[in-house]
């Protein structure tokens, strides 16, 4: 009973990496209505940029690399942006998804030849600090990946719902001719969604990074496709369902694991997604009804 | 010139892969499970000759009428879920057929040997080829009569009623239903002849590399499939045949002499590509051109 | 003006003063893309620097007596079955007259599976060019064709003899525990079949064994079995990243094995950039280390073309003298029109064959019937960032 509980909790833990990394899918999915392969790759890619920090200060502190990361996040989502859907007419679905796969191949490719794919140490933050109630654990600093996130989804609540930025947002997202009718700069609101993706994608990388102790281009298709499947699981376009989803897939997986063995685990992932394409297609948190 | 026939026989069944991926797209589906398919189709085709002895041709259809079931059965449930979370869900079934191939175990022994497909480590001495004397051109010219004849069919669909039903339900799936299509056989057959398609392609990739393993299938291998027929466009056939000469001929090979740039020019040129054509190589008016290329020959104005 | 050519094609060969550099191609080959990037770079320059010793000696002599210098060209097959398939058609389309690589087992397999099962077997179309390997490194590839030959560490020798050292040295440890990283040819078969068979054979007993992935980056549930098993020694098989992950996790749970040992291929600077601070104490066995004048050399020439000298890249470097010696007792003609490729190639193929001993960077290493090496080896711990030498049982 106590392996159940403390294979849920890890796994819950965990999995607010994941949900960091849907957030990200789950908004440009939502404002754009287009899929950003590439956000992955863009989140660890930020995290390496991090990682320059201490090539200059030796001895910088974590939260140093964190922010270094966050920012150089942004600069590669403004990056993407350009690359894949400012020049890309809108009507191309196909063009931008392909686009974002030509991006994540560059950065992992970027990411490789700047490191020659070996694995990189990463600063971490209460690293060391475990729970404990006789014998049952927490990790500190998966408890604070899990805060970090917390304050991320209500820092994006707050800019989406009370900033004129995020009205636009929603305004573009809801009706995008009507908001080009008001004098919203569309374009415009396209690239700031990309660049706040890429400062949460930025920090996301971070807090992986900080998590697993270690950098390795090896993260970014595994984070790809958990990404996804969190976003369709919490709904596309749904901040707190990706939040939700991202910590039941962590919890998931880990009692999966637990019981059923880790070459089997991802199965059973995949087998949670068709279920809940099957029975809830709209995912946890469905989007409002609209024109689709 | 061994090496060309050998870079065409990976063209070749690169093409296959993408066709599969080109019929599934012109009904509007974004599918990124033809790699599971393909998958299915290796493993079938590698245990018939391996293990059964059957020859190449009746495990290559056999590999096809499997993939084809198995894209069937996806095809039902595909219905129910629309546009990009399509993706994700074809995504994760890919990754699903993947993850069984990762857990499967048929082993027997043959002559002392233990033969047939072993989890993790992959299934391997699949030499029909080789054993049977096959040359480098005899596999290629083998592969590329099935990718003809596939094309002519896919062509021969574009021209006929078939293909025309497939695209108006791609284009706007309300008018076409009201216009009487029946949706669900539209997008299943589609789905189902992609899977055949899919299927006869693996069975070709596991004879040509010898040795397949559940890692060969995963999400590069279905992206690869659904480049393709983007790269190409969804105009005519022969734009999926002209992409994959693009990113196997011309990015992998062609740009080896720029040793290290090759690997960053790949991503960054699919990039650049996209921008530059958005609807891909052969777009409608560079189709236009084409045949006005043809036709004005002949004499048609 | 035919006529004024030929006498000028003869003039030259009399006076024999076109001092043409007549050279010999080896193809190398590995993956210079993706996380194994390293492991290309690493034989590209060990190659490049072997090549560049050699030529600087004179050269490889050929049949007529005149001497050739050794060109070396390195491709990158990006760790995949086509294109590696591809890279060697092409390598075999080219006067090289022997391919060094691949990198990846799962590249190997069935790159040696397109080559001509047994020699002068006319039924069988596949290729026919000799392979020889540096890297790849999964047990028993080499039987798959008689064109393949490998210059890699025998793993089941290694950590035969580990476990019968470690037995030695500490009698009161009893129990092994294995975690091993399942979805990688390697790591998969060096535990099941070397590890877990070579500490039981020594009289250890397995108190269990625990599954990771490649990629994984959540090692909570398995380092608890860790734990609970309590085992004297952990094995880990599996490559730097999920091999620091699992060290990391361990750190955080307090999980401390009074041994612990790791897989050859995580004996390189990849764990120590990764996780030296919690690798420290790990023993591997390996068949490099600079402890020979030799060994010492060849790593500071190999560091001179930008490489990391490592169990993998001196194994290149190793390739690279046989291949002289090979072609040199073979009588090699050198020339170039595609007949004279093609029967200096099937010399050389048949020179490795013969070979019963060849001369490595640690001493002698024998050559095995099924085209294999047994070298010799020596233990290696991390201590305070670095792989120093724990043990040589040389």
């Amino acid at each position: 009973m106590l392996d159940l509980l403390q294979s849920t909790s890890d796994g819950i833990l965990f999995g607010a990496t994941y949900a960091l990394i849907g957030i990200g899918f789950t908004l440009v999915f939502g404002v754009m209505h287009k899929l950003n392969l590439s956000y992955a790759a863009a989140s660890v890619g930020g995290a390496y940029c991090g990682l320059l920090v201490l090539k200059v200060f030796a001895g910088a502190p974590p939260l140093a690399v964190f922010f270094c990361a966050f920012l150089a996040g942004g600069l590669l989502g403004y990056v993407v942006y350009l690359a894949c859907f400012h020049f890309i007419p809108i009507s191309n679905p196909l063009a931008t998804l392909m686009a974002t796969v030509g991006m994540l191949l560059l950065i992992d490719e970027v990411i490789v030849h700047q490191t020659d794919g070996m694995p990189l140490n990463y600063p971490a933050m209460f690293d060391d600090v475990m729970l404990r109630a006789g014998e049952f654990t927490l990790r500190g600093d998966l408890l604070m990946v899990f805060v970090v996130s917390i304050l991320c989804m209500a820092g994006l609540l707050a800019l989406l719902y009370r900033t004129r930025l995020g009205l636009a947002t929603r305004a573009v997202s809801q009706q995008t001719v009507a908001a080009q009718l008001c004098g919203i700069r569309v374009g415009q609101v396209n690239a700031m969604t990309f660049v706040v993706t890429g400062l949460l994608g930025g920090i996301a990388g971070a807090m992986i990074g900080a998590s697993v102790g270690t950098l390795s281009p090896l993260l970014t298709t595994p984070l790809t496709v958990k990404g996804l499947i969190v976003t369709v699981i919490g709904g596309l376009g749904s901040i707190p369902g990706a939040i939700i989803a991202g910590l039941l897939v962590g919890g998931f997986e880990s009692v999966l694991q637990q019981y059923r063995g880790v070459t089997e685990r991802d199965l059973y992932v995949m087998l949670l997604l068709f279920v809940f394409l099957v029975f809830r297609p709209g995912g946890l948190f469905a989007p409002k009804g609209g024109r689709d | 010139m061994d090496f060309y026939f050998g870079l065409a026989q990976i063209i070749g069944v690169h093409t296959l892969i993408g066709l599969s991926a080109y019929i599934v797209l012109l009904t509007g589906q974004v599918s990124l499970a033809q790699a599971g398919f393909f998958a299915v189709g290796a493993y079938v085709a590698g245990m018939l000759t391996v293990l059964a002895g059957w020859a190449i041709l009746p495990a290559l259809a056999a590999s096809s009428l499997l993939g084809a079931l198995v894209a069937g059965a996806v095809g039902f449930p595909a219905l129910r879920v629309k546009g990009l979370m399509l993706v994700i869900a074809t995504l994760a079934f890919g990754e699903a057929v993947r993850l069984f191939f990762f857990n499967f175990d048929y082993q027997v022994a043959k002559g002392g040997v233990k033969l047939g497909p072993l989890g993790g480590e992959g299934f391997r001495q699949i030499r029909y080829f080789p054993e049977n004397g096959w040359t480098t051109m005899d596999v290629m010219l083998f592969i590329w009569i099935f990718v003809v004849l596939v094309m002519a069919i896919l062509w021969w669909f574009d021209r006929s009623r078939y293909g025309a039903v497939l695209r108006a339900v791609g284009e706007d799936e309300l008018a076409a239903q009201s216009v009487g299509l029946n949706l669900t056989a539209v997008k299943v057959s589609a789905m189902t002849i992609g899977g055949a398609i899919a299927g006869l392609g693996g069975g070709i990739y596991a004879h040509y590399t010898t040795h397949i393993e559940h890692a060969s299938f995963g999400i590069l291998l279905a992206t690869f499939a659904l480049a393709y027929p983007i790269l190409g466009g969804l105009g005519s056939v022969f734009g999926t045949v002209v992409a994959a000469i693009f990113v196997q001929g011309f990015l992998i090979e062609g740009l080896r002499f720029l040793g290290d740039w090759r690997n960053l020019l790949f991503g960054a040129l699919i990039v650049l590509a996209m921008n530059v054509r958005p609807k891909g190589f052969l777009d409608a008016p560079t189709l236009q051109w084409i045949r006005r290329l043809f036709g004005g020959k002949s004499g048609a104005a | 003006m035919k006529k004024i050519a030929f006498a000028v094609a003869l003039a030259f060969a009399a006076t024999g003063t076109l001092a043409q550099e007549k050279t010999i191609k080896i193809a190398g080959f590995g993956a210079k893309s993706g996380v194994v990037r390293g492991f290309g770079i690493n034989s590209e320059a060990a190659m490049l620097a072997a090549a560049d010793q050699i030529n600087k000696a004179g050269g490889v002599m050929l049949a007529d007596g005149s001497k050739a210098k050794f060109a070396v060209e390195f491709l990158d097959d990006r760790c995949t079955a086509e294109e590696g398939i591809s890279v060697i058609r092409r390598i075999a389309g080219t006067d090289a007259v022997v391919a060094v690589g691949p990198t990846c087992s799962n590249v190997a397999e069935p790159l040696f599976g397109i080559l001509q099962k047994k020699v002068d077997d006319k039924g069988d179309s596949g290729l026919q060019m000799p392979v020889f390997t540096d890297v790849a490194i999964k047990v028993g590839l080499a039987k798959i064709s008689e064109w393949a030959f490998r210059n890699v560490p025998n793993e089941i020798t290694m950590y035969s003899s580990l476990f019968y050292w470690l037995k030695q040295k500490h009698p009161e440890m009893k129990t092994v525990f294995g975690g091993v990283e399942e979805d990688f040819a390697h790591s998969r078969a060096t535990w099941y079949v070397v590890m877990k068979d070579r500490a039981t054979a020594n009289g250890y007993t397995i108190a269990g064994e625990t599954k990771w992935l490649l990629a994984d980056t959540n090692f909570a549930t398995q380092v608890r079995e860790m734990k609970k098993a309590n085992a004297d020694i952990v094995a880990i098989s599996a490559h730097p990243f999920s091999t620091c992950g699992v060290l990391k996790e361990m750190q955080r749970q307090g999980v401390k094995p009074k041994l612990l040992v790791g897989l050859t291929s995580t004996s390189t600077l990849e764990t120590m950039q990764g996780c030296a601070k919690q690798a420290e104490g790990m023993m591997i066995p390996t068949s490099f280390a600079p402890v020979t004048k030799e060994g010492k050399s060849a790593s500071e020439a190999t560091a001179k073309f930008k490489g990391a000298a490592d169990l993998h890249s001196m194994a290149a470097w190793e390739n690279m003298f046989i291949l002289k010696q090979v072609m040199e007792s073979e009588k090699i003609s050198g020339k170039k029109d595609a007949a004279s490729v093609q029967a200096d190639r099937r010399k050389i193929r048949d020179g490795l064959a013969k070979l019963k001993v060849t001369k490595g960077l640690l001493g002698e290493t024998k050559r095995t019937d099924d085209r294999e090496a047994d070298k010799p080896y020596l233990f290696v711990q991390a201590k305070g960032g670095n792989w120093t030498v724990l043990h040589n049982p040389l």
